[in-house]
């Protein structure tokens, strides 16, 4: 079946939003890794970092509500209401539906957390927020499995682009957990940076600070 | 008014030598009949006599604290007295008080000695000459919000927290006290007495502030509503609770009623701390002679002030609000003709800088950088850019931390390029009031490196 016909343009409208849904949450899963780090967009102010994360985070819903909708209504398969949201339940590739309704499950909770995050603890938000990477992976597994069309030619090597940047994104994740200045020594860092030579030089750690000597002042 | 020596901190405090120049304000020494000590100055020194005020002396001259027997009482007494905090941010007392008493968990009640502000003395001086008065007000405040967790929360000085315990042995020992104090430790930090810094290092975290609210009145200590109260604000609670509202009124203006311990520093390199009613002529707590550039005002968070400037003003909101700067906890350093604003405000700022706690982007980031463009500023023939760059990273941080050290560093960052600006063009054609740079602000002689250090 080629070519879009009133009776296909639902099922076509569904898989391409699926794909573009794709694209766009791996490109909020790597935002989020540049804001933890810190990172920012070459030739960009750090806040847009943070912005791009968060507006992108949005239009990914919104695809994704496109993506569900044209699923539901188109009368190819019938997949019933519910089951965009309760995993598991539908009739049609139960499993692989499922991981999608896993997914949407996620990112909504996700949407709703980081919008009440004022008024939640930090800790309790950060926890929840480490379930990106699960609701990243389901609806990676769901768009290989419930149609084809990822899984050969040219939407097969962008898949796989996705899978591989999220991969080396998390790897540098991971390689730079340990180099966080602690926050005791962070304005001391930026001072040396500005002014190198004149910066504080650290302390023996047996010493009280109260004591130690003054390097950076004249 | 009597000019009292400095207690040291390091070193260890030596008592107070009274004498030296008396001042007199109109109005504010009359004496009370019957022989108390009436509504005249000092109130919170003593006048004459040997100090350290010991238990004895202490009883014959105050009697012991009136306590009200129920909770609360205390509160309109004070609300009519109009008594602030000391510690610096004014604070209607009652208020804090009346918020903790209304509270259903069990409170914490700190007396907050933690002076991090290196330009002040007053709280270190209070303690040592006249403690008692401080553990008076201490279990009044426990007693009007019904709390039996009471601490005092003093830096490590190996002297003074000695004398503190003995005092408190002392007060236990003559059942005075009906809740038992603790002296806690706070870490040398210049933030360590800010009320959410306190809570979390009392709660066995580093003294470091978080975001508010929820206030620490509402969740403090171990997550209880806790009463903070700076000593010396304590001190006059225990007054207000012996002699009334109308006696505490008898100093200060109508608006801001009542006296406060100032520290201050003269341009001839004296250091005194002073009780003074609020409303005094800044005139004449300081010298504003031809040998005095400026005042700087409220300490390392407040202000500048023109030296002609500050002779129309005198030492209250209402006057030095409008002028940038604030009462603050007591501050004023006249700056000597022959010294370079620029330069002390550099190495000020840099001192500030780091002494932020690494929590908030704006201020870790922001403070370094306005503090190495300052630098820059106070070199001879200075990059143009420095005083367009420090302004608008001034406004970058401005606001924008968790507590008000970006705030206040910006404000006396920004005051400085104003009052010194002619400096500022000597600098530009490479030329300095004082090329030796010679220091005159006080600043503590180390940083923090480590987490230990703010524990």
């Amino acid at each position: 079946m080629n070519g879009i016909t009133q009776s296909t343009a639902l099922w076509y409208a569904s898989r391409a939003t699926g794909v573009v849904s794709l694209l766009l949450l791996t490109g909020v899963v790597l935002l989020g890794v540049l804001v933890n780090r810190q990172g920012r967009l070459p030739g960009f102010p750090k806040f847009v970092v943070t912005g791009l994360h968060r507006n992108l985070s949005l239009l990914a819903v919104t695809f994704v509500a496109v993506h569900v909708l044209t699923a539901i209504a188109d009368s190819y398969v019938s997949i019933q209401l519910a089951a965009i949201v309760i995993p598991f339940i539908s009739s049609y590739k139960p499993v692989w539906l499922g991981l999608g309704a896993v997914s949407l499950d996620l990112v909504l909770a996700l949407i709703v957390t980081s919008l009440l995050r004022a008024r939640m603890s930090r800790r309790l938000w950060r926890g929840l927020h480490w379930f990106s990477y699960a609701a990243w992976g389901s609806a990676v597994v769901h768009s290989l499995y419930s149609s084809t069309d990822l899984q050969h030619g040219l939407l097969l090597y962008t898949a796989i682009a996705c899978w591989l940047s999220v991969a080396v994104a998390g790897a540098w994740r991971m390689t730079q957990a340990g180099r966080d200045i602690p926050r005791e020594g962070r304005a001391a860092a930026t001072l040396d940076m500005m002014s190198p030579g004149r910066g504080p030089r650290r302390g023996r750690r047996d010493t009280p600070a109260s004591q130690r000597p003054r390097t950076d002042t004249r | 008014m009597t000019p009292h020596t400095t207690v040291p901190q390091s070193t260890g405090p030596r008592g107070s030598q009274p004498g030296g120049g008396q001042h007199q304000h109109a109005g504010h020494r009359q004496a009370r009949p019957g022989g108390q000590p009436g509504g005249g100055l000092p109130r919170l020194f003593p006048a004459s006599g040997a100090v350290p005020v010991d238990l004895r002396t202490h009883l014959s001259r105050f009697a012991p604290p009136p306590y009200l027997g129920q909770p609360g009482r205390l509160i309109p007494v004070l609300r009519a007295a109009g008594l602030t905090g000391r510690g610096g941010a004014a604070f209607p007392v009652y208020r804090k008080l009346a918020a903790v008493a209304e509270a259903r968990t069990q409170p914490v009640v700190i007396g907050n000695g933690a002076e991090g502000e290196p330009a002040s003395d007053k709280d270190k001086s209070l303690l040592w000459i006249s403690p008692h008065l401080v553990l008076d007000g201490l279990q009044l405040a426990a007693e009007t919000v019904d709390s039996t967790a009471v601490g005092l929360y003093v830096h490590r000085n190996g002297r003074l927290q000695d004398r503190l315990r003995v005092a408190v042995a002392e007060r236990s020992a003559a059942g005075l006290d009906r809740v038992p104090v603790e002296i806690i430790d706070a870490p040398p930090r210049f933030l360590a007495g800010e009320e959410s810094a306190l809570a979390s290092r009392i709660s066995g975290a580093p003294a470091m502030p978080r975001f508010k609210p929820p206030r620490v009145f509402e969740r403090g200590v171990a997550g209880r509503p806790t009463l903070v109260q700076n000593v010396e604000t304590l001190a006059h609670l225990a007054l207000i609770a012996r002699y009334g509202p109308d006696w505490f009124r008898g100093a200060g203006t109508a608006d801001e009623p009542g006296s406060m311990l100032c520290t201050l520093h003269q341009a001839d390199g004296r250091r005194d701390v002073v009780e003074t009613g609020l409303g005094t002529p800044l005139g004449s707590l300081v010298h504003l002679g031809p040998g005095t550039q400026a005042v700087l005002s409220g300490g390392y968070h407040g202000a500048w002030l023109p030296a002609a400037d500050a002779g129309q003003l005198t030492l209250s909101n209402a006057h030095l609000v409008p002028a940038g700067s604030f009462v603050g906890a007591g501050i004023l350093a006249a700056l000597p003709a022959d010294r370079c604003g620029i330069a002390e405000t550099a190495r000020v700022a840099r001192y500030l800088a780091l002494e932020s706690a690494g929590q908030c982007g704006p201020c870790f980031n922001g403070l370094p950088r306005i503090a190495a463009a300052l630098d820059e500023v106070a070199s001879p023939r200075p990059d143009s850019r420095a005083v367009t760059d420090i302004m608008r990273w001034a406004g970058l941080a401005d606001g924008r931390g968790a507590c008000h050290h970006p705030d206040g560093t910006v404000r006396f960052v920004r005051s400085a390029l104003h009052v010194f600006a002619g400096e500022i063009q000597m600098h530009a054609q490479g030329r300095c009031v004082d090329p030796a740079r010679r220091p005159f602000l006080p600043i503590p002689a180390a940083t923090a490196m480590d987490a230990a250090d703010w524990s």
